[in-house]
């Protein structure tokens, strides 16, 4: 070997060796980097950690983790409250867990979880340790691992058993209340018919009375018996009102667009109105969705209110309308006696009638109160004793 | 630009045209890591210009047909060095249109400060691709070599054409057309 070659030999031999330290040197380094990455993962992970210790254990509702076949790994505070397991010490399956009518449903669930990766309001019964039933509301979804294989489920469990029950109250409540109101109006209608025709029967006799003594009875008897036939025709009005009164709220109003206009003209052409009165409409009345019938009474017992207290010479009703948004405002307007100030939340109640006559029953405007209460409305009025009322109220469109 | 494409390289030549050419180039080049390369360890690319530039000169070997066999030879490591990233592939086509999406990106896992160039693809068919090579250091005999060399591992061939977009060889269109 020349001199030349072992040099070039030697050259090779030391790049080698310095190669072989600079690798050395960058594994050194990288090692040293490693650690510390590692050192900073770690720490992350505590912190990550406890952070979802805290909301593992801080969280107001049960939270549950569980496996693929439903054994319980995990209870927060809340879960082993509500289920008063130990899961530690005792090994649980929500399948054990589930109400028997539910079971179903639970099933169905379950498969929606599997398939879909979640479910979502979820409302059943289940037994807690102590065999309770209890109504929760569960929130769940499947955990992955990173290659997005199904691991386990967790699930929030909210305890809703005080909620159901006042639910299932509420309702019972409801259709108590309805049973009693549809026996309540069946009751009138039996009560105001029973009351009409033993009404009817003293009538006749009072009459045969009258007419079989009509000479040998004194004026202030015949007297007598006309204020009996008055009263007993008021107070078949009065019944015939009752009546009246216990079918507005009933449910078998008919909703139909319903032109106001028309119905207003036809009432005030069948009406009787004095001749010193006078009734005009400002503007053309709208048409509403609602009950024909009822919106008829509701017009006609307003109007003839406002006939019956005119005690002026020259009487006025005017009638006019104005649109406000949802609903239309209705007034009816008259010159009248008036009411005073103290009497105008009275006068909606049942049988409050100021003026005592043979055609006042004091039931007129508590029925105009529940029709327009019917058609999401409001009344109310304003009024000078002597001077007028006006009547205000509003339907929905 | 990585230790691995140093080392490799001197292998190469060392291989070829022996041990005493590795000493010329080295010798006759000036080089702040003194010929010193270890794969893992990073070096500047005028080194390697160097180094190219002195074999050239003393074997009368055009740089680009260096790189071309170079490149041949580079597949062979990749062969050697990591079957399972070849075994992904079925079809040369498909591995060369990957080489941004997947190869580079399992580069950068060996390699997290390795500079590589980009292949952007343009138009491709079962049997046709068209990509644009970009890179400062327009190495892009060095691409063709390890494309041919695909094919061939694919039991396949291939005809490329390379097309410069910019007369320094920076950025360049590679036509490939499997036969």
């Amino acid at each position: 070997m020349s001199q030349d070659q072992v040099e070039i030999l030697q050259r090779a031999l030391k790049r080698e060796k310095a190669a072989r330290k600079a690798a050395e040197k960058i594994l050194e380094e990288k090692s040293r980097e490693l650690y510390f990455t590692s050192q900073k993962l770690e720490q992350l992970l505590d912190e990550k950690s406890s952070q979802l210790q805290g909301v593992f254990e801080n969280i107001i509702d049960a939270y549950v983790v569980m496996d693929l076949q439903g054994n319980i790994i995990k209870f927060n505070e809340a879960a082993t409250k509500l289920f008063g397991f130990d899961i530690e010490r005792e090994s649980v399956n929500v399948i054990n867990l589930i109400y028997k009518e539910d079971y179903e449903y639970a099933i169905t669930s379950f498969m929606q979880l599997q398939s879909n990766g979640y479910f979502k309001d979820y409302e059943a019964r289940v037994y807690t340790k102590s065999k309770e039933v209890k109504w929760v509301h569960i929130n769940a979804s499947v955990i992955f691992d990173k290659d997005k294989n199904p691991v386990a489920a967790q699930g929030i469990v909210r305890d809703i058993t005080e909620f159901k029950n006042l639910e299932i109250q509420k309702e019972k409540l409801l259709s108590k209340l309805e049973k009693s109101n549809d026996e309540l109006q069946e009751y009138a209608h039996i009560v105001s018919h029973d009351l009409k025709s033993p009404l009817r029967s003293i009538h006749a006799l009072v009459s045969w009375l009258k007419e079989d003594n009509i000479n040998s009875l004194d004026k202030a008897s015949l007297k007598n018996i006309e204020l009996i036939e008055l009263t007993l025709e008021k107070m078949e009005q009065l019944i015939t009102d009752v009546l009246n009164y216990s079918s507005v709220g009933s449910d078998t109003s008919l909703r139909e667009e319903i032109d106001l206009n028309g119905l207003v003209s036809q009432l005030v052409s069948i009406l009787y109105v004095p001749e010193n009165i006078e009734i005009k409409s400002l503007n053309i009345l709208p048409n509403i969705t609602g009950d024909k019938t009822k919106l008829q009474q509701l017009f006609q017992n307003l109007i003839s209110n406002a006939i019956k207290f005119i005690d002026k010479e020259k009487g006025t009703i005017i009638i006019d309308v104005e649109d406000v948004n949802s609903h239309y405002k209705f007034s009816i307007k008259d010159n009248g006696i008036g009411i005073e100030k103290q009497f105008h939340e009275k006068i909606f109640k049942i049988f409050h009638s100021l003026k005592k006559s043979k055609d006042s029953t004091g039931i007129g405007l508590s029925i105009v109160k529940k029709i327009v209460n019917l058609h999401e409305g409001e009344i109310w009025l304003d009024s000078e004793p002597n001077v007028g009322t006006t009547f205000y109220f509003t339907l929905k469109k | 630009m990585k230790g691995i494409v140093f080392t490799e390289f001197l292998e190469l030549v060392e291989d070829k045209f022996g041990l005493e050419m590795v000493d010329n180039i080295i010798s006759s080049s000036n080089l702040e890591s003194n010929g010193i390369y270890t794969a893992v360890g990073t070096y500047s690319f005028s080194e390697m210009l160097q180094l190219l530039e002195h074999l050239s000169k003393n074997t009368g070997i055009s740089i680009d047909n260096l790189l071309l066999v170079y490149a041949e030879h580079f597949f062979s490591v990749i062969e050697n060095s990591y079957p399972g990233l070849l075994a992904t592939y079925k079809d040369p086509i498909e591995m060369i249109s990957s080489i941004e999406n997947h190869i580079h990106v399992e580069v950068r896992k060996i390699y997290p400060d390795a500079e590589l160039p980009t292949f952007e693809v343009i138009e491709k068919t079962d049997n046709n691709l068209i990509m644009v090579y970009k890179s400062s250091r327009a190495m892009h005999h060095f691409g063709l070599g390890l494309m041919n060399k695909t094919f061939e591992h694919f039991n396949s061939t291939a005809t490329i054409e390379l097309e410069k977009i910019k007369e320094d060889g920076t950025e360049v269109r590679f036509v490939i057309n499997k036969n």
